[in-house]
Parts: structure tokens; sequence; C-alpha cells
């Protein structure tokens, strides 16, 4: 253990012939949640990374840089990293609209690109035809799939026929929703009610009302955390009969889990802190012991992840050399918190991480958040309503 | 006055404006010009693509002031910059880039006229509102157009303009700025100077001297959305790539408004130094302070447009004739 202290300590003090990553993510702006907490995570796995020795046999350095989550922002500082700071790698990217617009440099500069978000399908588009793109975070149509998936098992399980819709009408609910309602349809679902309403409005009494008259199982709504609490009171208080809320905001209210409004609730999640993996727990540990708190938010593990195995990547081709790790990195099987990690083709792109299969459906029960579907990654049966 | 603005030529001479008080602004797109060729080493690239969206802010600001010089304190240069974006986008698929930009940009001229005739009545904070309230229309009716022509929500692939190459594309904003400037020019040695002004000071006793304030109010809509139109256009082929929610964001209305107020209001030269010394201050701020620049970024604007009342042009000697340029 010592040893391998000093070694850390030796090799980050031997700044020169460090191999160098940029990580490009919006540290301010309206993607800072999830850009500080892959921060984090990207601060602990370097740690572990130049704590086991650095990568071939040099300290591994992260430079990080803020795209303020606007793409004007963000393409001087992508040309930055990789002009001025010269960086081997980049890893980051949070947002769609920031990834479109580094695409173009990205493709002059030839850039290896380990990508942990940017979930649109423009971003697939984009990055079709750049043969070192490797994208982790699942694509918007495998969130949906996951989605489509549970549900399809609460039809069996829970007799399940109809969905009503409630989606905010910003480009997060809105994007796609004329596919989501044909992909319910097509799944054999009837979808009763589709309702759009303004994030941070907090008037849900009229969709709700329109919800109770449609008579649905399952109440889906797209929208952010501010809708979440608004929402569950007035179901409450208008006695909305439904088997299911399912919601799929970013993230959800702090200490939302506290509130007895939220039980049976349900929601996608990449990763939960109870996942009870090793890999999971180990980071969960690693984490708290760093920096004090257990992280909610999955962009923290996702961008651990995303350096560990670019570095194990890196030491596996024995170079720097792009081609090199890219075939590496491309070879990777591994577990993570979010099970294992291979990459395949995906629509588009050449190399994708994480699919459908790694979402999880979740419940809130009691003060914790439950996984329930896939039923191999279940901790407890799904609550239903009705 | 009203008589010479829209009927005597003879009467109201056209405003002066000084060779010696254009020189600060040809200094600065001398070395706008020159920029790219400086000696500046591995940050060459990268101090280029920020000198290019200095540029459109350039655009932005100035374009808004020159509608802010008819007293119209708009919140909808979002909805032109957004239009313009979002024109060039879709007319690019049907006919070459060069045709697509001013077309995409009289597009959105023309639509502001719809927003200057509703609203020409209002004043003040009301009219602020409702150009608040039209961007919000736009971006809704953008948002809600059939996903396979203007993307939805989920926005748009733009192709890039002049084959992504960061030279010319530097240099087209840079020719889209000195158009804007001319513009600017154009407006001060013309009597619209003084219809603009006059609509500013007091629309009633503009209308009393006979400005017809309609038409002048609706032409400073027109040159300012237009012009707005040409930045949005820079951003979307420079970004490949717009959605609703970025491009009618808020902080695109309200950017050209104080960096004009920081530059200093109804000149030329004032909102684009503005532009230039904010986005300046704001990377080097940046590169200084990792954690809350954006803080140390809005006290420095605060205490500036405190003690600069009239802006970065006050500090210079104003112009004997013609005003500050």
């Amino acid at each position: 253990m010592k040893k391998m202290l000093l070694t850390g300590v030796l090799l980050a003090l031997s700044g020169a012939g460090a191999v160098k990553v940029g990580a490009l993510l919006p540290l301010s702006g309206a993607g800072s949640v999830s850009g500080q907490a892959a921060r984090n995570g990207y601060l602990l796995a370097l740690e572990e990374i130049n704590k086991a020795g650095g990568v071939l046999g040099r300290p591994l350095e992260l430079e990080f840089a803020d795209d303020g989550s606007s793409p004007a922002k963000a393409v001087p500082e992508f040309v930055k990293l990789v002009t001025v700071e010269k960086v081997d790698f980049m890893v980051g990217g949070v947002s769609s609209a920031t990834s479109i617009a580094i695409s173009g440099p990205a493709k002059q500069y030839n850039t290896f690109m380990a990508w942990i978000g940017a979930a649109a399908v423009p971003v697939e588009d984009a990055f079709a035809d750049h043969k070192y793109f490797f994208h982790y975070h699942p694509w918007s149509y495998y969130n949906f799939e996951a989605i489509l998936d549970y549900f399809k098992h609460l039809r069996v399980t829970k007799k399940a026929r109809n969905i009503a819709i409630a989606y905010e009408d910003g480009p997060f609910g809105s994007a796609g929703i004329g596919d989501t309602v044909a992909a319910f349809k097509k799944a054999g679902f009837n979808v009763v009610m589709t309702e759009k309403f303004k994030t941070g409005s907090g008037n849900f009494g009229p969709i709700v009302s329109k919800a109770k008259a449609a008579r649905p199982d399952i109440f889906y709504w797209v929208g952010y955390d501010t809708d979440a609490l608004p929402l569950a009171t007035e179901i409450k208080q208008q006695n909305l009969n439904v088997g299911l809320i399912y919601g799929t905001p970013p993230s959800w209210p702090v200490g939302f889990e506290k509130n007895r409004l939220a039980d049976n609730v349900a929601g996608l999640s990449l990763w939960l802190p109870t996942s009870p993996n090793a890999q999971s727990r180990a980071f969960v540990n690693a984490y708290r012991k760093k920096f004090g708190n257990v992280t909610e938010e999955y962009f923290a593990p996702l961008a651990y992840v995303n350096l560990k195995t670019l570095a194990a990547a890196i030491n596996k081709a024995g170079s720097t050399d792009k081609d090199k790790v890219a075939a590496a990195l491309a070879a990777t099987n591994t577990q993570t918190p979010f099970g294992p990690l291979t990459f395949t083709k995906s629509n588009k792109t050449r190399y994708q991480g994480f699919k459908a299969g790694s979402w999880l459906s979740f419940q809130y029960l009691g003060d914790d958040r439950a996984p329930v579907y896939p039923l191999k990654f279940a901790k407890k049966t799904t609550v239903w309503g009705k | 006055m009203s008589q010479a603005l829209d009927r005597g030529r003879a009467v109201v001479r056209r405003p002066d404006v000084p060779l010696r008080s254009l020189l600060p602004l040809g200094l600065f797109f001398l070395l706008a010009l020159v920029f790219p060729f400086l000696p500046l080493g591995e940050r060459a690239e990268y101090l280029l693509q920020i000198a290019f969206f200095t540029l459109v802010a350039g655009v932005l600001a100035l374009s808004w002031d020159i509608l802010a010089r008819s007293g119209q304190v708009s919140l909808a240069h979002a909805a032109f910059y957004g239009l313009g974006a979002y024109g060039f986008a879709l007319l690019s698929k049907v006919m070459p880039w060069f045709l697509a930009m001013p077309v995409a940009a009289l597009i959105a001229g023309l639509i502001s006229l719809i927003l200057g005739a509703v609203t020409m009545r209002l004043s003040g904070m009301y009219f602020a509102i409702a150009t608040l309230a039209f961007t919000e229309v736009v971006r809704t009716i953008i948002q809600n157009l059939p996903e396979a022509t203007a993307g939805g929500a989920n926005g748009l692939l733009v192709p890039a303009l002049l084959g992504g190459n960061a030279r010319a594309q530097y240099f087209l904003a840079f020719g889209i700025l000195l158009f804007t400037a001319l513009v600017s020019l154009a407006i001060r040695r013309s009597r619209l100077h003084h219809a603009f002004a006059a609509i500013r000071q007091g629309e009633e006793t503009a209308r009393v001297l006979g400005v017809s304030v309609v038409k002048y109010k609706l032409l400073a809509f027109f040159i300012s959305s237009f012009l707005a139109a040409l930045g949005g256009v820079l951003y979307a082929g420079k970004t490949f790539f717009i959605n609703p929610l970025e491009t009618f964001s808020l902080a695109n209305s309200i950017a050209p408004l104080t960096t004009s107020i920081f530059g200093g209001l109804y000149t030329t030269l004032g909102p684009i130094l503005g532009a230039t010394v904010l986005r300046v201050a704001e990377e080097i701020l940046h590169a200084y302070i990792k954690n809350g620049y954006l803080v140390v970024y809005g006290l420095v604007l605060m205490l500036s447009i405190l003690w600069l009342p009239r802006g970065l042009m006050g500090l210079f000697k104003r112009g004997k004739h013609g005003g500050d340029v």
C-alpha cells in the first residue's frame, strides 16, 4: 500500500511526460448539476489511477474545461484543450447541443473522444463517421426501449392497458413525443391522454382532472424534478386512481423519498447508490471516503468508469497511439457500477457502451428507491396502485 | 423638423460624422482584419474561435442598438437571431448558402414588421414584455413544426459554413460585422438618425413635428432584425446544430442589451467595443478564477455600468458634430 502511495506521489510530482486528458464539462449553466457530478467522478478515478501507477508508467493529468452548457463556449474550449493544452484524449460531454457544436473541430483534429453524455440522436448523426468516438451513455431510443419493456411487463402482470401521458413543453419533454405515442400504440397500449404542461408552473389541476376522466392504468410524465412534488400533490388531492405513476426527470427533488407523496412513484435511472453489485459498493465507499457524502447523480459513476476504462485501454495498448488505444478500448469487457461494459455498434456509431439493458426502473418505497425492473436487478416487486 | 425629415430635404442637413471620429472604429476593424495573421503561437486557433464568437456578439449588440435608437428597448432579439439560424438551416437545403444567408435574414426582417406593428402603441416595460412574449411565441411555433421539417424540440443539424474552415468563417463574421457597422454609420449620417432620436425622446413630440413614427419604428425593427438574423446564421453555421431552447434563449436577448449599455448606447463603436471587452474579460476571468468566475464577471459588469453610465464610450471625448461614433 505504501509503495503504491509513494508511486502515486512520485507520479504526481513528475508532471513531465504526463498523459494528458481533456475533460469538457458543463461546470456552469443549465447542465452544471450533471457536470459537477461528473467532475467528482473523474477526480476520484484520477486519484485511483495515479495511485496505482498512472498510465504507461507516467502520471495521468486531467485538464478540465467548462463548456458553460453553451455551444458558443464549448467550441473555443474544445479547441483550446486540443491545440493549446495538447491533450492526448478527450472525455466528458454532457449536453447534446455542445457535443454537436464540437463535432466539427473533433473531426478536424481527429480527436479521440470517450464521451459520457449527449444522448440525443442528432449527436449520433454528427459522430456517425468519426472513428475515435466512444459513447458510454445510452442513446435516447435505448431509454425509451427500457421504459417500454417495463410497461410491457406490467401489461402481463398487472393487466395495464391504458396510458396517460403528461409531458413538459420544452425539448426534454416534447422531443420525439409523437414517436413515443406511436410506440406505445404499436406495443398494444391505449394512449388515453396526451397533455403538455409548462415546467415549473406547478399547475397540474386540469391535467390530473383530465387523466381522472380517462381512467389510465399508468400515468407517465416526462418533465423535470420541479414538477414532481406539485404533480404528486395534485394526484393525491384529486385521488387519481392509477396503477403506477412513472416519471423520467433527469434528477429527482432532493429528499423526495422522505415525502409520503413520493410513495410508489416510479422512475428510471442508470444507477442507484443502493445498487448491490460489488463495483457499485466499491464506488460508493471510495466516493464517500474522498468527498464525505454519497452522490445520487449517475454522471459521477459514469465519469469514473469512463476514465478508468480509458486508462486501462491506454495501458493495454502500450502507447498513446489513437488506433491502438481505440482497439484496446473497443475490446473492453469489464464489470462496472452499471453492470458489464462492452462496446458494440449502435444504429449509427461504431462504439456504443451502455444500452437499454443498463437502465433500472425503480419505485419510491418507504424512504428509499428500490429497483423493481428488470427483474434480475429487482429488490422489490412493483407496488401497483389499483 | 418634421417637414424636413419626411419631405423637405433642404431644411435639415444630414448629421455630420467627422472623419476623425471614425478613427477608433477604423482601428478596430484594421486590428480585427489582421488578427488571424498575428503570430499568436499555439493559441492562434483557440483565439480565432473566441474572436469569431466575439464578432457575432458585436453584430448582435450593434443590431440591437440600432433598434434602441428609436426608443424601442426590445427583448425579442433572440427571436430574430433564432429565425436567422432556423431560416438558414432550412433554406440551405434548397439553395446555396450565400443565398440562404440573406434570404433568411430578409424573412426575419419581414417577420419583425409584424411584431413592430403589433407593439406600435406600447412603450417601456409593456413593450419589453410584449417582445419577450413574441420570442416565446416564435420558439413555440418552431418547436411544434413537424420534426421532419424543423427538428421539433430535438433540434436540427446545420451545414457547416464554408466547409467548417475556421479562418474563412472568421472573415465571413468580420464581413458581416463590418456591414452592420456601415449600416449603423449610414443611419447616423442620414435623416433616420434625427427621426430615431426624435421618436426616442418623445413620440408625441415627434409626431407633432411631423415625423412618421410608425414608418420609422418599423424601419428600425426591420434593419435591426435583418442584422440580428445574420448573426443567427453565423452562429448556426458555426455550431452545426440549433435547437429551440438554446437558439431562442433569453440570454440571446439580454446579452446584446447589456453589451450595448456597457459599450455605450446609440453609438457604432460602443456595442462592438462592449462585446469585445466583455468577451475577452470573461475568458480571462474564466482562466484565472475557475469556480465562480461568473460571479466576478457579473460584479465587474454591474460596477462598470454604475461608474460608466455612458458606457465605455463615455471615456472618449464627445465629437463636436456627429456625437459619438
